[in-house]
């Protein structure tokens, strides 16, 4: 690619996040506000998880882990040891960075397709171990309960129990944390990333510490996913189990996918997407998980590149051809 | 309750009983990723339809051999269309895909057959000759728990003997191994693919039709015993059927006994298990270097 | 092609937009498990709402209106469940939620609908009206779980015999049962020989019918519930334990489960049931809804059809009663004590802790003399009076709260 096409990439790319933060700014006015929430919500959760899956080439399938264990660290602290909101973001992150630097320590340097079954088994563990034997702190299956109503005093009162100044208050924490992955990966770390899913012998042959690299890439994933965590637990007012269950990974993977995991906003397109259908299909269907299961096999089959990523290489197949055109001329 | 010999004798069967499932699964997972280095996240649904197949054979015909018989096959057959059609135009790229796909498959074949045959569970009946139980001097074992050690014993061997002496076994060895060279050998590589997958999909649909009787047949069934399977593999070393072997007969033992003494934790400690022989052997037992 | 595509795609996504916009005001949001593990189930309270809908519509509908509501699937999972809840209550006004086939699901959208002041029916077994959970807006068409393990355990103690032995699934459900059992078998001089714990997910238990074998109670209680139970049952029949002496009593059994089980579940099995279709000889008022269900879906209705009509049957008329579907502080005043005659006689939701006063009924296995839509018999009605406790008992969950579980 020459400096130019980089640049140009650069630019759009940060051009597609400033269209979306508008387009999030106004969307709860159109669409029901719970709903955005939550697109907000899962939306910082897949972009964390696509730092590992599409930026580094790492497939997690125990994302639920980082998620859930968010959820209930920031529940707990603010239940059980008088936190504030923003002290209770703050242990989700805490906790997402220790939790990835666990796993990392142990199965970073496993092959792709062993690190996603032990990462399946891990957060399988967690699952039980907040369903029974740590039950008196997690409440088992009934969930985190017993929550106060939330709200932010500082720097001033919001009342998070009203639907859109808790819209509001999510999307400043998740757009600054775009903003913020967006930085990381588009600097030389960023880079580093790509080429490590690229190829991944050759950056060994050139000299990088891809070992040390792949552990930062998952601490990353691990603190966004936590965070995205804490802040589900702040929508609900409430912890529930299945933020660690299987189902949660495997449909964070979906929509990641579904709207292009080697794209930057893929992922929110995505999660936008199957919430969006999954709201407005449950309503009437019940075979709900077999359409899920079908569009994931037709996905990987016929659009690997997800919806984002296939208007893009669309996009970028007719510029190229302009580009020839006029070349020529 | 007290501790004692007897006690210990029969949970350490139950144990073995367990374990053999578990050994009959680990095998199927353990053929299809050496030979085809997928990991089949469906693993459990194929176990699910096999469960189905004995209990719509043995409704028709009242024959439990059969069923047993049809549910390899027929799990078998859709494994061959499955990796056909779904597996095959993903060889090439990224290792990643068709283990998305066969998760994806997994939800779907689920939820098609929670549509087609509800969600109350199927009952397959017991053969009379299995009913009951052996009882000799405190120690105690149903009759059926003894089929199913003997049968997935049976298995093994049969494994064996097809892998060492048969052609088509050493056939697909070479190609674990080694496929570029096998395929310039002339030999129709992607046709041992989808055998191979056929055949490790058919022993877990095996497993299923065995656990039929003991449980009923629900499309949930599959769920759970996928992740189990997983730290099986992980504990015995991915691509080593040895490994597979002792890591189902750990996972049998630890989830017996740890069900009877500490019962809050018997569904954490495989979990546990499998983390503690990685710290150790961060391989698993018999993992191959250079594999992962 | 490509654009047609585009504008294919363009109409479906306008649709869809628009799509929630066109129809008449809802009055009342009730979800169900629709898809999933428990979709029968889920659809039968469904069912069962449904029917409470159109009768309600036939005989005038709500204020003079006919009556709108929406039914949802929530997936079994609590977050969607919330979600939808909430696009209802801020998008659509609603001020009027129920349904719930999980116990865990219920006390969470219990206190959501406290911290939003918003009335909600539950139709299931639940454990609201318990201790920390009672804050106000919530109302139970279904029972408290140890309602019916006192019933079976009193029926068992009287009528069956005196030593008992437990398998308790590790999970509240089970626990509560557990703990109902343990304090009346103390109470009526019944004696306790041991309990197994068997974790959620368990489906092999023959480790465990040695030991069931060898200490030979009169009764076992069989506290496992979905799979678990299944597996359970046929092992027991695998050991040829089915058929001699011993009683099986299943605090909290359902028409799937003796229908699962089949010809196996004979006249030594004894379940606890909220509702049982041939209750309708004893309470002819019944017989209308049975007949209209039964014509309708082709089987009877389950205990959770019954407990669905019921919740949306006295929601509608509480709304008629209080001249109102948005204040929330009246209906709730309306409903407490709110009287009821529907299918099992006189009932009320109680003023106190808005618990409906409903009996257990014990149901026997008939075995192989199942035919039709008829699996078991019904041996006795136990009345509330007899297995709920006091609202200042309940207020401060005693005394089956505080029943110290072994190995615990």
């Amino acid at each position: 690619m020459t400096e130019k096409e980089k640049t140009s990439n650069t630019r759009s790319s940060n051009r597609i996040v400033w269209i979306t933060l508008c387009v999030f700014l106004v969307i709860p006015h159109i669409i029901s506000t719970p709903l955005a929430t939550e697109i907000m919500i899962y939306g910082l959760f897949a972009m964390g998880f696509n730092l590992l899956l599409g930026y580094t080439g790492i497939l997690s399938f125990g994302h639920a882990a980082y998620f859930g264990v968010g959820c209930y660290g920031c529940g707990i602290a603010v239940r059980d040891f008088g936190f504030s909101i923003w002290e209770g973001l703050l242990v989700s992150i805490i906790l997402g960075i220790l939790l990835a630097s666990i796993i990392g320590a142990i199965s970073i340097k496993k092959r792709g397709v062993y690190f996603a079954m032990i990462s399946m088994a891990v957060a399988q563990m967690f699952y039980f171990l907040a369903l029974s034997p740590l039950k008196r702190w997690t409440g088992g299956e009934d969930g985190l309960k017993f929550i106060p109503k939330l709200s932010l005093q500082f720097p001033f009162h919001v009342d998070l129990q009203s639907p859109f100044p808790l819209y509001y208050f999510v999307y400043f924490i998740v757009g600054l944390s775009i903003l913020a992955i967006w930085r990381i990966l588009n600097s030389p770390f960023g880079r580093l990333l790509q080429a490590i899913r690229e190829n991944e012998e050759r950056t060994i042959a050139s000299g990088y510490n891809v070992t040390m690299a792949k552990f930062v890439s998952l601490v990353f994933s691990g603190l966004f996913s936590s965070l995205a965590g804490g802040l589900f637990f702040v929508y609900l007012g409430y912890g529930p189990l299945q933020t660690l269950f299987w189902l949660t990974s495997g449909t964070i993977l979906l929509m990641t996918i579904l709207g292009g995991m080697h794209t930057f906003i893929g992922p929110v397109v995505g999660v936008a997407v199957f919430l969006f259908a999954q709201n407005k299909f449950s309503w009437i269907m019940e075979r709900w998980q077999l359409v899920v299961g079908v569009l994931f096999i037709t996905l990987i089959l016929i659009f690997p590149e997800g919806i984002v990523g296939t208007i893009k290489s669309k996009y970028l197949a007719r510029k190229t051809a302009v580009q020839e055109v006029e070349e020529a001329e | 309750m007290e501790i004692n010999a007897t006690l210990i004798i029969n949970q350490m069967l139950f144990g073995l009983a367990l374990g053999a499932v578990y050994i009959l699964m680990a095998c199927g997972l353990t053929i299809i990723f050496g030979l085809l280095d997928v990991v089949n996240f469906a693993h459990g649904t194929f176990y699910m339809l096999g469960a189905f197949a004995a209990f719509v054979i043995v409704s028709l015909f009242g024959n439990f051999w059969l069923g047993l018989a049809s549910a390899v096959i027929v799990v078998g057959l859709i494994g061959w269309v499955t990796e056909t059609f779904l597996i095959k135009p993903l060889y090439g790229k990224d290792p990643l895909y068709p283990l998305m796909l066969t998760f994806g498959f997994s939800l779907a074949v689920t939820d098609l057959m929670r549509g087609i045959f509800g969600t109350i569970g199927r009952i397959v009946p017991l053969p009379q000759i299995f009913t009951g139980s052996i009882m000799w001097e405190g120690i105690f074992i149903p009759k059926y728990r003894i089929f199913i050690i003997f049968l997935t014993l049976a298995v093994l061997i049969f494994l064996w003997y097809f892998f060492k002496k048969t052609n088509l076994g050493m056939i697909i060895r070479a190609a674990t191994r080694d496929s570029l060279m096998v395929r310039t050998l002339g030999i129709d590589v992607p046709r041992i693919w989808t055998f191979g997958f056929a055949l490790g999909v058919g022993l877990a649909g095996l497993a299923g039709a065995v656990n039929s009787t003991i449980q009923s047949a629900l499309p949930d069934m599959g769920v759970e015993i996928t992740v189990e399977c997983f730290v099986v593999v992980v504990i015995g070393g991915l691509g080593s059927l040895g490994g597979a072997i002792l890591g189902g007969l750990i996972i049998g033992q630890v989830i017996s006994f740890v069900s009877l003494l500490a019962s809050d934790w018997s569904n954490v400690a495989i979990f546990i298990t499998m983390l503690l022989i990685l710290l150790v052997r961060t391989r698993g037992l018999f993992g191959e270097a250079g594999r992962l | 092609m490509k654009k047609v595509s585009w504008i294919v795609a363009s109409v479906f996504l306008v649709t869809l937009l628009v799509s929630g916009v066109a129809s008449a005001k809802p009055i009342a949001a009730l979800l169900f498990p629709l898809s999933g593990p428990f979709s029968a189930m889920g659809t039968d309270m469904k069912q069962g709402s449904e029917l409470a809908l159109e009768e309600i519509n036939a005989k005038g509908g709500v204020l003079g209106q006919k009556a709108e509501v929406v039914m949802g699937d929530d997936e079994f999972q609590s977050a969607i469940a919330i979600r939808k809840y909430k696009e209802m209550v801020d998008g659509q006004g609603i001020k009027a939620i129920g349904g719930t086939l999980s116990g865990g699901m219920s006390v969470a959208i219990n206190e959501w609908a406290c911290k939003n002041q918003v009335l909600y029916m539950c139709f299931c077994h639940t454990s609201i009206p318990l201790g920390k959970e009672q804050c106000g807006y919530g109302f139970v068409s279904g029972m408290i779980p140890y309602q019916t393990g006192v019933a079976t355990a009193k029926y068992t103690f009287q009528n069956l015999g005196k030593s008992w032995m437990i398998i308790t699934q590790d999970y509240r459900f089970g626990h509560d049962e557990f703990a109902a059992w343990l304090n009346t078998s103390e109470k009526m001089g019944g004696k306790f020989l041991g309990n197994i714990y068997s974790p959620l997910g368990q489906v092999d238990y023959s480790a465990h019918i040695p030991r069931i074998a060898a200490t030979n109670p009169e009764i076992l209680v069989i506290n496992v519930y979905g799979q678990s139970m299944d597996a359970l049952i046929k092992q027991l029949v695998e050991a040829g334990l089915t058929t001699k002496k011993m009683k099986f009593v299943i605090p909290k059994s359902h028409l799937y489960t003796i229908k699962a089980i089949g010809a196996a579940y004979n006249e030594n099995f004894y379940g606890g049931h909220e509702y049982y279709w041939t209750l309708q000889d004893k309470f002819p008022k019944a017989k209308p809804f049975v007949a209209a269900y039964t014509k309708k879906h082709g089987i009877p209705p389950s205990q959770d059809s019954e407990g669905g009509y019921t919740g949306t049957r006295a929601l509608f008329e509480a709304m008629n009663a209080a001249k109102t579907t948005t204040d929330v502080d009246k209906l709730i005043k309306t409903l407490k004590g709110f009287k009821m005659d529907y299918n099992k006689g006189p009932e009320e939701f109680r003023a106190c802790d808005h618990m409906r006063t409903t009996s257990c009924v014990i149901v026997r296995g008939i075995g192989a003399k199942a035919s039709g839509m008829n699996f078991g018999e019904v041996v006795a009605e136990i009345p509330w009076q007899e297995t709920l406790e006091s609202c200042e008992n309940n207020k401060n969950d005693v005394p089956y709260g505080k029943v110290k579980l072994p190995g615990k």
